[in-house]
């Protein structure tokens, strides 16, 4: 709409890099963190994390961090927190008003009446400290021992980390002077476009394996990222899952095995501080080898070569019982799989074979063209 | 509002170029009246008419609801789990003649239509992983390959690069063309799609033959054609899409592109693959059947070797799983045993094809104000209350919301209603829009905004409501959802 009023001339003002926006996930599984807490206990990681986020805030004046937590069976933000949950947590403090605001990093709110234990600390650092720290209190405390399970939600919270990642997108882009207005796959479509106003990225740090169950979903939010350009980085603290290995790899993010989960704030501080402007210019560590082999749907066999259903796509280890695929029940019709070889002349056999009328015609019509 | 040309430029200064261009592309065909009338689509289409001042005397209301309808027009398709053809064979058919070179697309109509066929071709293979794509150009009254049917982009777009510098001349040839398609897919195995997508730019076809001979042949192997436009309607095509697509709409096999966003949007809308008919489920078209494939491992070489598909030494590579040649890239056929090599994440990227995420639902103010949601649970973002949706629809621009203030309770708004709401609720239902700005994940019961409904929808996929609630892995496992128990839990939590 600017376009129209000549405010072309604001643009392109400064060459500073654009402020990246961290999004960290952090695992909450207290299953995981009670077998961690002889080396590795959740409060010594909420404090490394504290120090890397401040870091983080520190490079750049308008850089933005949100912490989302993968709890047992949900997911949910951490920081910053959506309007209507901040009142109650904080003792109805900020009512003054009646407005409610969003806590966000530049702008002075509720949290300063709860720790006024250090006046020296620079506000927006505690302010993500308070509210870290309070909505992390709530979650655990909400956490009933029926709800415990092995597994963590990181497809929910990677799809909340994404739709988050999409709002600050678009708000950078509104206020910047030329606003694109289009859908973010648009964008993923027109890569000739204006620069991003943001670099968004996305940290896991995770504790928990086995994530079989949310396949399709984790997989899909991969492909969104890796459409939008936003790398995930893994910081692999226990258990270990091919999800993750797959999604770093997907979306050139960087993967690290935590070999002394001690060290957490260096590894973090040395991994994953740099932002995507910066690792252009940086030897990023990264995966050794990627497990790319596939798990059948019927055995959970993992497997090199596998039969696939042409309907749903299902990976079986071998043609299953009576040529009826186990997900969606379609019949499916069983070729030879190379059992012979691939000559000419059976070819043709195997086409006379087929019963199906419209084949023997096809061979018998001469090629058209 | 007066009908000058004054006036409309004032119009197209305060609204948004995309409500006009919503209103473009709702007139739907009435474009079709001549190539004289089409760089000033002004003259045909009166956006002006649409636009209705509301009860505070501005139009900003109806912008911005015309803002909202453009996104969710996008949205609202058929989200019913469909049986896709999802391995796909396509056959792309460029018009190459003369009419190409008209500069009512922008720059040309020939430079435009290689821009968008090199997004085409990314996204293609984004979409439809394991599918084949093959070019066909056609001018002179000849049909020719610019890029022979395979499955590596690209390929492709180094083929489709080469025709920047050749120039749009002759006449096209239809039938030659689609003679060229049939006789490339021919050989395409029965449980694939075989789809041949033209674009045309000029009115006419210099045939050798009979043409309708050459659709018959093509109705006969079961090639589905699909065809856009980019001058104006012609009648051999819409017989052409009409017999080899029976069972669809001529709106969704022949359209004539309006301006340059209506054709990329025609152009990408063949990405998706198609839906299988009931028709031809039952074997005489797309049959189903068990595909062997191979899924290698990476590999990197100390030194390098020659690779099976270029013959030329690379380090990196992967081993065919049956014969242990290596190839280059993926997705491919193993060059020596014919085998299918794909990665486990190719066939992942199809499966939204096959499990889309379902409609959100628009909320009305009674149930909004009924909720104790009160902002969108995917991005945070705050929805306005009731009594402030007046001062929301004057503060325009479609993100940055963030600094309005709304009312803490709900209480003001409930007891206060509206005056133009039965007038925006007819107008809004129609569109797809919800008065409140919110939608409804009816799995979940969460609210959610109209960017994150574009977003989840379009691009992740994902509901972030439904893959984040208590007790989803639970119900994952056994397949049943109790939805009242958990509205209840997370009722207990937010008081």
């Amino acid at each position: 709409m600017n376009a129209v009023d000549g405010s072309d001339h604001y643009s392109k003002t400064s060459d500073e890099p654009p402020p990246s926006l961290l999004t960290i996930i952090l695992d909450t599984n207290p299953n995981a963190w009670a077998l961690l807490s002889p080396t590795l206990p959740l409060s010594a990681a909420i404090a490394n994390l504290l120090v890397f986020i401040n870091a983080h805030l520190a490079f750049n004046n308008a850089n933005k961090v949100a912490i989302i937590a993968s709890h047992t069976q949900r997911a949910e933000f951490l920081y910053p927190l959506p309007a209507h949950e901040i009142s109650p947590h904080i003792n109805g403090s900020n009512t003054h008003n009646g407005d409610v605001e969003m806590a966000d990093g530049d702008e002075p709110t509720v949290a300063e009446e709860t720790s006024t234990d250090d006046a020296n600390h620079y506000r927006p650092f505690r302010q993500i400290q308070s509210t870290l720290l309070t909505s992390l209190s709530t979650l655990l405390k909400t956490t009933s021992p029926t709800s415990l399970t092995p597994t963590t939600s990181i497809a929910g919270a990677l799809t909340l980390a994404l739709t988050y990642i999409n709002r600050c997108t678009l708000n950078a882009s509104t206020t910047s002077p030329n606003p694109t207005t289009t859908t973010p796959s648009d964008n993923a479509l027109n890569p000739d476009t204006a620069p991003p106003p943001l670099h968004p990225r996305i940290l896991i740090l995770s504790v928990s394996g086995d994530l079989a169950h949310q396949y399709i979903p984790i997989m899909n939010t991969i492909f969104a990222c890796q459409r939008l350009s936003i790398p995930i980085d893994i910081a692999k603290i226990s258990g270990d899952t091919v999800f993750l290995q797959q999604a770093s790899d997907a979306t050139h993010g960087t993967y690290i095995k935590l070999e002394h989960p001690r060290g957490l704030l260096q590894y973090l501080m040395m991994g994953f501080l740099p932002d995507q402007s910066c690792r252009g210019f940086l030897v990023a560590p990264t995966a050794v080898g990627v497990d790319f082999r596939a798990a059948c749907f019927c055995h959970r066999r993992v497997v090199d070569v596998g039969f696939v259903c042409s309907i749903c796509l299902s990976i079986f280890c071998s043609p299953p019982e009576g040529a009826i695929c186990l997900t969606c029940g379609t019949h499916l019709q069983l070729g030879e799989y190379g059992e012979k070889p691939a000559v000419v002349a059976k070819k043709k056999k195997k086409k006379r074979d087929m019963v199906d009328g419209k084949a023997k015609e096809a061979t018998v019509r001469s090629r058209p063209g | 509002m007066a009908d000058t040309d004054d006036e409309y430029v004032q119009d197209i200064s305060d609204d948004e170029v995309e409500a006009h261009q919503v209103t473009r592309g709702a007139g739907g065909g009435s474009r079709a009246t001549g190539q004289g009338l089409r760089g000033g689509g002004w003259e045909v289409t009166r956006t002006w008419e649409n636009v209705v001042e509301g009860a505070d005397g501005t139009i900003n209301s109806t912008v911005e609801g015309l803002l909202e309808a453009g996104k969710r027009k996008r949205l609202l398709k058929d989200t019913t789990p469909l049986q896709r053809g999802i391995i796909r064979h396509l056959l792309l058919v460029l018009d190459l003649s003369t009419a190409m070179s008209e500069k009512d697309l922008r720059p040309t109509r020939y430079l435009l239509t290689l821009r968008y066929t090199t997004a085409f071709i990314t996204e293609f293979f984004e979409q439809n992983p394991i599918s084949q794509l093959g070019i066909i150009g056609t001018r002179d009254g000849l049909a020719l390959t610019i890029s022979p049917l395979s499955g590596n982009p690209n390929d492709h777009i180094a083929n489709v690069q080469k025709l920047h510098d050749q120039e749009p001349k002759g006449q096209p040839s239809l039938q030659n063309a689609l003679d060229m398609a049939r006789a490339a897919l021919f050989h395409a195995p029965t449980h694939t799609t075989r789809e041949v997508l033209i674009l045309f730019g000029s009115l006419i076809s210099s045939d050798p033959g009979d043409v309708h001979i050459t659709i018959s042949a093509l109705v006969k192997s079961h090639i589905a054609v699909q065809i856009i436009g980019l001058a104006a309607q012609v009648a051999i095509c819409q017989t052409l899409a009409n017999r080899t697509n029976p069972s669809l709409p001529l709106s969704q096999t022949y359209t004539v592109a309006l301006n340059e966003q209506h054709y990329r949007d025609l152009f990408m809308r063949a990405t998706t693959p198609p839906t299988t008919p009931q028709s031809t489920k039952e074997g005489n078209g797309v049959q189903s059947s068990l595909l062997m494939m191979g899924f290698p491992s990476r590999i990197v070489d100390p030194s390098p070797t020659l690779c099976a598909c270029h013959s030329r030494p690379t380090r990196g590579g992967y081993l065919c799983s049956r014969c242990s040649s290596k190839v280059c890239s993926l997705p491919t056929q193993c060059p020596a045993c014919g085998l299918t090599l794909i990665l486990s994440t190719h066939l992942a990227r199809s499966y939204h094809h096959l499990f889309p995420l379902r409609n959100w639902k628009e909320v009305s103010w009674a149930k909004a104000s009924v909720s104790k949601q009160t902002c969108c649970f995917g991005c945070q973002m705050p929805f306005l209350d009731r009594s402030t949706n007046n001062h929301r629809r004057q503060s325009s621009g479609a993100g940055g919301q963030n600094h309005d203030r709304i009312a803490l309770g709900m209480t003001r708004g409930q007891t206060k209603t509206p005056k133009i709401v039965p007038k925006t609720q007819s107008a809004a239902s129609k569109d797809g829009v919800s008065e409140s700005g919110r939608y409804e994940c009816e799995t979940c019961g969460r609210f959610f905004c109209i960017d994150c409904d574009v977003f989840a929808h379009e691009v992740v996929h994902n509901c972030p409501g439904c893959q984040s609630r208590e007790g989803i892995l639970q119900a994952q496992a056994h397949g049943a959802l109790d939805i009242g128990e958990m509205e209840g839990l997370e009722e207990s939590q937010n008081s």
